[in-house]
């Protein structure tokens, strides 16, 4: 599967996002806040946890989190760079 | 209606005593190192050096009970000493927790994880009732005994309801406070928020990462003047202020400008009928996470119309005793209208940006305090303050 | 007089927003479910997607109540005996579990007490005084003694709340820490409670809770003495506990229908409620003890009833 599909349903899992397809997460879309899929700061770690668990990436400075994590695009760039 | 302070109990890192936490506490020295215990080895804590077994015999305790009721019961005894019971003095317990017995738990739960021999039994000390009814049942306190669980603001809420029912006549004299002992339950807790500090918590530093966790106990007895004649007790200080208030913001973090902690700093200056300008000494939540600090900062500047009074956050010599803090700050308050001193804040270096606010660095004497205002807030945006005053 | 203007409950009875739920009670048997309404209608699916049963529970009835009453709550006081045991069980699993330092933390976030209280500030954007009181099966009674309180100090509306939650854990520790024939179990009941009257016809007297062990003739005689009513001007008794002090048919064993927990007495206040406005009865006492914790009377009080 390629990374970015694989990110989408592993964070519906992670985030028990029930009510959501991966077609329903764009690639490009914020994640966090309203205008996004509406995740806040304890998605935030559980993204961390996530890297950690899936892609052996640590992250030590939640205050990162954010741009990381700001959408689909901008956490799979960090997962190819950080491999 | 007057509420007295008429007894004071702490056990923390920095001291099993009243007696010996003002002299760490004068002394500037910090008890926060490296952990003793299997889960908290490779952390800064705040611990305390016994065991519970040493904890039983040390302290001459008769009732079982968790590490979280021993603790309780050490600072509550102290608190309670050379007080009598009395048939006509309605006399309750209030104590704060937010593990309960989940030192015994987790223990058991580990072995029922292995598949290795468990003894259910020691499930009976998990809930935080019974941790209360154990320390209710060491100081020979029948009747009402409640506990209050709001996370790292209990011990101020116990507090502030041990004041409310003796206000209203419901009680005449109440043991409040609260307790909370080490886990790994909370370590690996406040660790997966990565709000821990690895070093020494800095709390309003600029360069702040977060907190070091600790444990300990710390009651206050409080009394009605009718109380007072008869048990001819003396008071050391009065509990004039206190409010709780929510910040409906975030689950876990702070609101930014602190809305919460306004609400609540404001409503107990107006049950105490205080001015802003009469605190002499706020003793801060301060935490040392990046979050609380700024926050709070934000809300007593708001609060004190920019000129905050000295505050310091005495979390840098404790560890953040969670449910515990509320009671071992307002032993500390209680000492410093007593001792004329107002406790410094350890590991300070630069001011937070934001703020510029600089607390007390070095501890200061002879001073007058007449009013020191106390925060603890808690998760779930609980907010509360106490507001203490010369007798 | 404390009135209860509305009273909703999340139990395995048809009680969720039902006027007279006694007349849909059925004794709990082995399979019994909760009749959960859908939680959809009341938290946005982004928080939903957190929420522990206990939580969503909790937040439905509370919004029911709020929804009741035109104007905020100036208080909400919240009684669990053990709180949010999913999620409790959910971390000590992760924390024995997990390798290495990086751990998942929503259900420790979600492991305190007084997350039910918090999650209802913020689902109702409530910003007053929120208290979660903790003491074994009288919980419940400290929730209550403080929303009289927070009454008596001139708050206008209180949300009293009582919640818990079984989890399949619990049933291990039979016989040794709970009975062995118990029906484990959740439940959420919430009061919008007022001293102003309004529309209400139902109110609490008063409510007594004691840690020690007594017996319970004795403090029902203290309690019933010291409002100066007899014991026989009592219509009905919802009890989880024998006594000899009232004719067996006007005692109603609330554990029957609600099973096991330790703030059941909560849906004992709901059921004897309803049963005095279809009744147009006086008054009902709700008497709560258990071997282990203390005890707890409730009376409750019809208005519109004659003597």
């Amino acid at each position: 599967m390629e990374l970015k599909e694989q990110l989408k349903a592993q964070i519906i899992e992670q985030l028990n996002l029930e009510d959501l397809t991966t077609a329903d997460i764009k690639n490009d879309a914020p994640l966090f806040g309203d205008e996004g899929l509406g995740l806040d700061s304890i998605d935030a770690l559980e993204f961390i946890v996530l890297l950690d668990s899936e892609y052996s990436i640590k992250i030590d400075d939640p205050s990162l989190a954010r741009e990381i994590f700001y959408s689909i695009d901008s956490m799979a760039d960090f997962i190819e760079s950080n491999k | 209606m007057d509420i007295f302070i008429t007894g004071y109990g702490v056990i923390s890192a920095i001291g099993n005593n009243v007696e010996e936490n003002l002299n760490n506490l004068i002394q500037e020295k910090t008890a926060i190192k490296q952990g003793l215990r299997n889960f908290s080895s490779k952390f800064k804590v705040g611990e305390i050096p016994y065991t519970n077994e040493e904890l039983r015999s040390e302290f001459n305790l008769k009732t079982e009970g968790s590490r979280t009721a021993l603790l309780g019961m050490v600072a509550a005894k102290e608190a309670f000493l050379n007080h009598e019971l009395f048939d006509h003095v309605k006399t309750g317990l209030i104590s704060g927790t937010s593990v309960g017995g989940m030192d015994t738990t987790e223990e058991e739960y580990k072995k029922y994880l292995k598949g290795d021999r468990v003894n259910y039994k020691n499930y009976f000390n998990h809930p935080s009732g019974t941790t209360s009814a154990q320390i209710a049942s060491e100081l020979g306190i029948s009747g009402f005994v409640n506990t209050i669980s709001t996370a790292c603001s209990s011990a101020a809420n116990a507090i502030m309801m041990g004041a409310r029912l003796i206000r209203s006549g419901y009680l005449d004299r109440v043991i409040v406070g609260g307790t909370d002992s080490l886990t790994q339950f909370t370590i690996f807790g406040f660790r997966s928020l990565m709000i821990f500090d690895d070093e020494w918590c800095k709390p309003f530093d600029n360069s702040r990462k977060g907190l070091n966790l600790g444990e300990g106990a710390g009651y206050i007895v409080l009394e009605s003047q009718k109380s007072i004649q008869t048990t001819g007790k003396i008071a050391l200080a009065k509990l004039t202020g206190w409010s709780n208030a929510s910040d409906a913001f975030h689950q876990t973090a702070s609101s930014p400008d602190g809305d919460g902690a306004v609400l609540s700093m404001n409503q107990a200056l107006q049950v105490a009928g205080l001015k802003p300008n009469d605190i002499n000494y706020v003793n801060a939540h301060g935490t040392a996470t990046p979050n609380n600090d700024l926050s709070e900062s934000k809300a007593l500047i708001k609060i004190f119309n920019g000129k905050v009074p000295p505050f310091s956050s005495t979390k840098s010599y404790t560890g953040h005793t969670l449910a515990a803090s509320g009671g071992i700050e307002s032993v500390y308050a209680v000492l410093s209208i007593q001792n004329k001193i107002l406790f410094p804040n350890l590991n300070h270096t630069a001011p937070i940006e934001e703020t510029g606010l600089i607390p007390i660095k070095r501890i200061e004497k002879n001073m007058e305090v007449n009013h020191v205002l106390s925060n603890s807030f808690g998760f779930g945006g609980n907010n509360s303050t106490l507001i203490f005053s010369k007798k | 007089m404390y009135y209860i203007h509305k009273v909703a409950s999340i139990t395995h009875q048809n009680s969720f927003l039902q006027n007279d739920i006694n007349a849909l009670l059925v004794e709990i048997t082995e399979g019994s479910v909760l009749f959960a309404p859908d939680y959809k209608k009341y938290v946005l699916p982004s928080s939903l997607r957190r929420l522990s049963p206990i939580l969503r529970m909790a937040v439905a009835v509370a919004k029911e109540c709020q929804e009741a009453i035109n104007t905020p709550f100036e208080a909400i006081s919240i009684g669990t005996a053990l709180g949010c045991l999913t999620d409790t069980e959910k971390f000590l699993n992760v924390v024995n579990t997990v390798e290495g330092d990086i751990l998942s933390p929503t259900s420790f976030i979600q492991s305190t007490h007084n997350t039910i209280s918090g999650l209802i500030s913020l689902e109702l954007k409530n910003h007053s005084y929120n208290m979660t009181h903790t003491q074994n099966n009288i919980s419940f009674e400290m929730a209550l003694i403080d929303s009289i309180l927070c009454c008596d100090e001139g708050k206008s509306f209180v949300l009293l709340g009582a919640a818990d939650e079984g989890i399949e854990f619990l049933n291990k520790l039979k016989p040794i820490v709970i009975s062995k024939d118990a029906f484990v179990t959740s439940g959420a009941t919430f009061f919008a409670l007022s001293k102003i009257k309004s529309n209400a016809e139902i109110g609490i007297v008063a409510c007594q809770a004691k840690l020690n062990k007594v017996s319970i003739d004795s403090e029902i005689n203290s309690f019933l003495g010291n409002l100066q009513i007899d014991s026989a001007a009592i219509d009905i008794v919802y009890s989880n506990c024998l006594t000899e002090h009232f004719p067996s048919e006007k005692m109603i064993h609330y554990e029957k229908f609600s099973g096991l927990y330790f703030t059941s007495n909560a849906f004992g206040v709901h059921m004897a409620h309803d049963w005095l406005i279809e009744q147009s009865k006086k008054y009902a006492l709700v008497v709560n003890s258990s071997c282990e914790g203390g005890i707890g009377l409730i009376l409750l009080r019809n208005d519109k009833a004659q003597d």
